[in-house]
């Protein structure tokens, strides 16, 4: 007998629906690059040109990924496990840079640290340029460490610290103790942040285009092939390469994940602060926690005093003209930019904790495929993805029309509005997939199996069971994808419509003309209305649970 | 996860809605004005009063353009919904829009030349003879009339005045300038392969000095730039930021940027410099031909031309419009004669002989 499993059917919608709109995306546009094979000479010659990018984009991440989660570790310790004083700066400054389009960061920071930067140049009269591949890596780490932060933190309140008193009672040292219990607990959410920030770092076109100067990776070079040179095929060719050391990575991390169990048996709330701990771990992690926030603080104020004063960077008379403009604009792409990032957050944020959740403790078809699948958009530049779903979606029946039903207009995904919504969803799944994984680690199976002998049917074991024990990391998901929808452009510039432009993009021109005070501002305002957002969550959050975050 | 799956159903389902609600409108009978229409300053024979309150979804590389269909939408009450991308990136979506024949854009205003004779010759535009196009000149238009010239983009120098002073360097006012020894590694300049605005200069001086003269000069000028910028954007960036003391740049004869950045001056290089026209045209298979059609009367009539000038602050194609102040008379500024079909034409010869002098 069939009975109705509605969580199975749940996930069987979820799995053809990723394959269709990533599979088939990522899929098409190399086979668009590809094909007529007629050109196929030049093929060797396109990957021969491409590999040098490649390897600047592989140094880049193993020079960010390592320092970023190094970062995201430190924080957590300063945070979570030291008490200090300067925790009322480190946790807002830490999530500062979530929420600030990146590009007008980067703008700030050549401002204060390039060849005429004030800190630089007026300062410490220096006279070094920051274009290049230190550039890059500098950059980029200033960002996905906070990222880094946001996901290794989760872990704070899952790992459980009795096991480090009973540790310290047998007599092991503090370093010991540290590095086989203290981090080895936190092991899931180290190698998750560490995945994130890898694919973050390859998939980055932006920063390697404003700072990079004669350095340029691969996926910034995939974005020169299509905007400068109108070149799909060796765009797509890029876009092939740029995925094998990200499924590489993929792979291995989850053949390491597989064997190890990390379980508390209880989920204690908030932070468990060291009674003992040793001086110089301390000082170490609150060192680097307060240089990371303070060089943060520097970046973010200084697009403040850009967007209240006449000329950023030459004139600092104040002035509220800029604001005056901006709030003379049209102000309803920030309307939309809301709409899109809050049912971007939520569904990507539900769907991907419930992918995690399957694919751990389920024995359904096709888990580790729809694993690979969810992961796949966040290993290629926003602007393929953007690409794949033009090519894709132009034929009817969900880009299946390409090869049957040709004449069957009705069909046809693009040039509607909710194309940009399964775009998003899609592209940003694969944060609640991660941060769920790295929760599910710590939840010990056997806590659904008493649940089960006791008799309670699956719904109600989810429901009652492991929604609130994922609660936690669907939040942390959903913050997460919240302002990265609100920040950043990548993928969906090919599918916006005219009528329904988003607040970043506004940012993004006005940036490129001149107009920084203006750009500021606009940041500013973006910045404001994602931190008001996100607060709001937050106090729903808490009338709803009674608990804080 | 009932509420999810079924979510997730019913956005597919609104998804596969939306587009029929989009398809069924699209049959649209077309009937040509009798009379031809006379407003101040402009007319079109296409113009009818019931065409107000249409709405015209336009693809541009810049929002500069929005007081422009303003007064688009003042004098004519047909609505303008504009996007903002790249060059590159507009060509993409037109393709596959095309192909899949969902139409999005009506019009194409403002963008590199050379994208728009791309287009043109692959069939994404609509040729359309405007009766006020005889008032441009051959070179401000397109031979097919794919597209029509509105502004003209001018090749400058963007120079950081205070290291100019602060190296005791000579301010250039010449080509030749930007080799002088000081400049070695301070000139920023986009690359050929990706920019527009670089190419165009390269194509320039192989045209005005000769084909020998010309890449001896241009093996001099590589010589002084440290390597070449992605986009055509980027240099006059770097000079801002002090990163460089010349940029080459693109603009509209405007002087945003001085009036923006204090310590910036706008150079025309006095010995000529390169120029293109920023188009306009109508997108192929656009639903909406006819107010389309008016859109191009009126912005290549006096009344358009005048409006570009005063709100883009730009030298337009037209010769009958005042200047407005604060932009450079571009009777004063010598322009390299320039054939944009051949431009098209030699580009790869020109990028690959440049590619073996930048090794």
């Amino acid at each position: 007998m069939v009975k109705a499993d509605p969580m199975k059917a749940g996930y069987y919608i979820l799995a053809s629906a990723l394959f269709c709109f990533t599979a088939l995306p990522v899929l098409s546009v190399f086979l668009y690059g590809l094909f007529p094979l007629s050109a196929r000479g030049d093929l060797g010659s396109m990957i021969f040109r491409s590999l040098p990018f490649l390897k600047n984009s592989i140094f880049i991440a193993l020079i960010v990924t390592p320092a970023s989660v190094l970062i995201g570790l430190a924080a957590t310790l300063a945070v979570h496990r030291f008490s200090s004083p300067l925790n009322r700066f480190f946790k807002p400054v830490l999530l500062l840079s979530l929420i600030h389009p990146p590009f007008v960061g980067s703008i700030a920071f050549i401002m204060l640290f390039g060849k005429r930067g004030l800190i630089t140049h007026d300062l410490l009269r220096l006279d070094v340029s920051p274009y290049g591949w230190q550039g890059i890596a500098l950059l980029q780490f200033l960002g996905m460490g906070s990222m880094a932060y946001l996901i290794i933190s989760s872990s704070v309140g899952k790992t459980n610290s009795h096991i480090e008193a009973a540790a310290r009672n047998l007599g092991i040292p503090e370093g010991k103790i540290f590095r086989d219990i203290t981090l080895r607990t936190m092991y899931p959410e180290l190698s998750s942040a560490a995945i994130l920030v890898f694919l973050a770092s390859m998939a980055d076109f932006g920063t390697p285009l404003i700072i990079g100067g004669p350095f340029q990776t691969l996926a910034s070079d995939l974005y020169i092939q299509i905007t400068g040179l109108y070149d799909m095929r060796s765009a797509s060719v890029s876009g092939i390469l740029l995925l094998i050391p990200c499924i590489a990575l993929f792979t291995y991390q989850r053949r390491l994940n597989r064997r190890k169990a990390y379980y508390a048996m209880a989920l204690s709330d908030g932070s468990i602060r060291y009674r003992h701990y040793s001086r110089p771990v301390r000082a170490a992690a609150l060192t680097i926690t307060l240089l990371y926030t303070l060089f943060i603080f520097f970046k973010y104020g200084f697009i403040f005093v850009g967007a209240f004063t006449e000329h950023w960077g030459y004139d600092y008379t104040l002035t509220l003209r800029h604001l005056v403009k901006v709030l003379q604009k049209d102000l309803s792409p920030f309307v939309n930019s809301v709409q899109l990032a809050f049912f971007t957050a939520l569904m990507a944020s539900t769907a991907g904790v419930f992918l995690s959740y399957a694919v751990k403790r389920k024995k359904w078809a096709f888990l580790t495929l729809s694993d690979v699948l969810a992961t796949l958009p966040a290993a290629v530049p926003g602007i393929l993805l953007g690409i794949g779903y033009l090519v894709t979606f132009k034929y009817p029946v969900l880009g299946i029309g390409r090869f049957v039903l040709k004449e069957f207009p009705p069909f046809i995904l693009l040039g509607t509005g909710i194309i940009i919504y399964i775009i998003c969803i899609f592209r940003y799944m694969n944060v609640g997939l991660r941060t769920g994984y790295a929760l599910l680690e710590h939840i010990n199976p056997n806590i659904e199996e008493a649940a089960r002998n006791l008799g309670q049917s699956e719904n109600r074991i989810f429901a009652g069971v492991i929604m609130p024990l994922l609660s936690p990391a669907f939040r942390t998901s959903f913050f997460k994808i919240f302002s990265t929808t609100m920040t950043t452009l990548g993928a969906i510039i090919f599918l916006l419509l005219p009528s329904n432009k988003v607040a970043v993009q506004s940012i993004f021109q006005i940036i490129t003309s001149s107009e920084r005070g203006v750009a500021a501002s606009m940041a500013l305002l973006l910045s404001l209305t994602t931190a008001l957002m996100l607060g709001f969550f937050r106090l729903l959050n808490y009338l709803v649970t009674k608990k804080r975050l | 996860m009932r509420k999810l799956s079924s979510f997730l159903t019913i956005l597919l389902f609104l998804g596969l809605l939306f587009s029929c609600g989009r398809k069924e409108a699209e049959t649209q009978e077309k009937t040509v004005a009798q009379t031809e229409y006379q407003g101040q300053g402009w007319s079109s024979p296409h113009y009818r009063e019931d065409m107000a309150g249409t709405v015209l979804n336009l693809y541009g590389v810049t929002d500069k353009v929005r007081p422009i269909l303003d007064v688009f939408t003042e004098d004519t009450g047909i609505k303008v919904e504009h996007l903002t991308m790249k060059n590159g990136e507009i060509l993409q979506r037109l393709t596959h829009e095309a192909d899949s024949g969902i139409v999005i854009a009506d019009l194409w205003f403002t963008g590199g030349a050379d994208t728009f004779i791309i287009a043109g010759q692959n069939g994404l535009l609509l040729s359309y003879e405007s009766p006020e196009g005889a008032a441009l000149d051959s070179d401000m238009k397109d031979p097919g009339l794919y597209w029509y010239g509105t502004s003209l983009t001018l090749v400058n120098w963007v120079v950081n005045k205070e290291l100019v002073e602060e190296k005791g360097l000579k301010m250039p006012e010449i080509w030749d300038d930007l080799l002088q020894p000081g400049l070695k590694g301070q000139v920023s300049m986009p690359n050929p392969a990706s920019s527009g605005t670089a190419y165009n200069v390269v194509s320039a001086v192989l045209q005005t000095r000769g084909e020998e003269n010309g890449w001896a000069y241009l093996k001099d000028l590589i010589g002084q730039v440290p390597f070449f910028t992605a986009r055509g954007s980027d240099p006059a960036n770097m000079v801002v930021n002090g990163e460089a003391i010349v940029g080459i740049n693109a603009s509209n004869g405007d002087r945003e940027l001085e009036i923006n950045n204090p310590h910036i001056k706008l150079v025309y290089p006095s010995d000529g410099t390169g120029w293109w026209p920023q188009p306009a045209a109508i997108i192929k298979g656009t639903k909406h031909e006819e107010e389309a059609k008016v859109f191009i009367d009126w912005i290549i009539s006096r009344r358009g031309m005048e409006t570009v000038a005063s709100s883009r602050y730009a030298a337009v194609a037209r010769k009958d419009v005042r200047i407005p102040e604060g932009i450079e008379d571009i009777t004063r500024i010598s322009l390299f004669p320039t054939d944009f079909q051949a431009n098209a034409l030699e580009r790869e010869a020109i990028l690959a002989k440049w590619a073996e002098y930048v090794e």
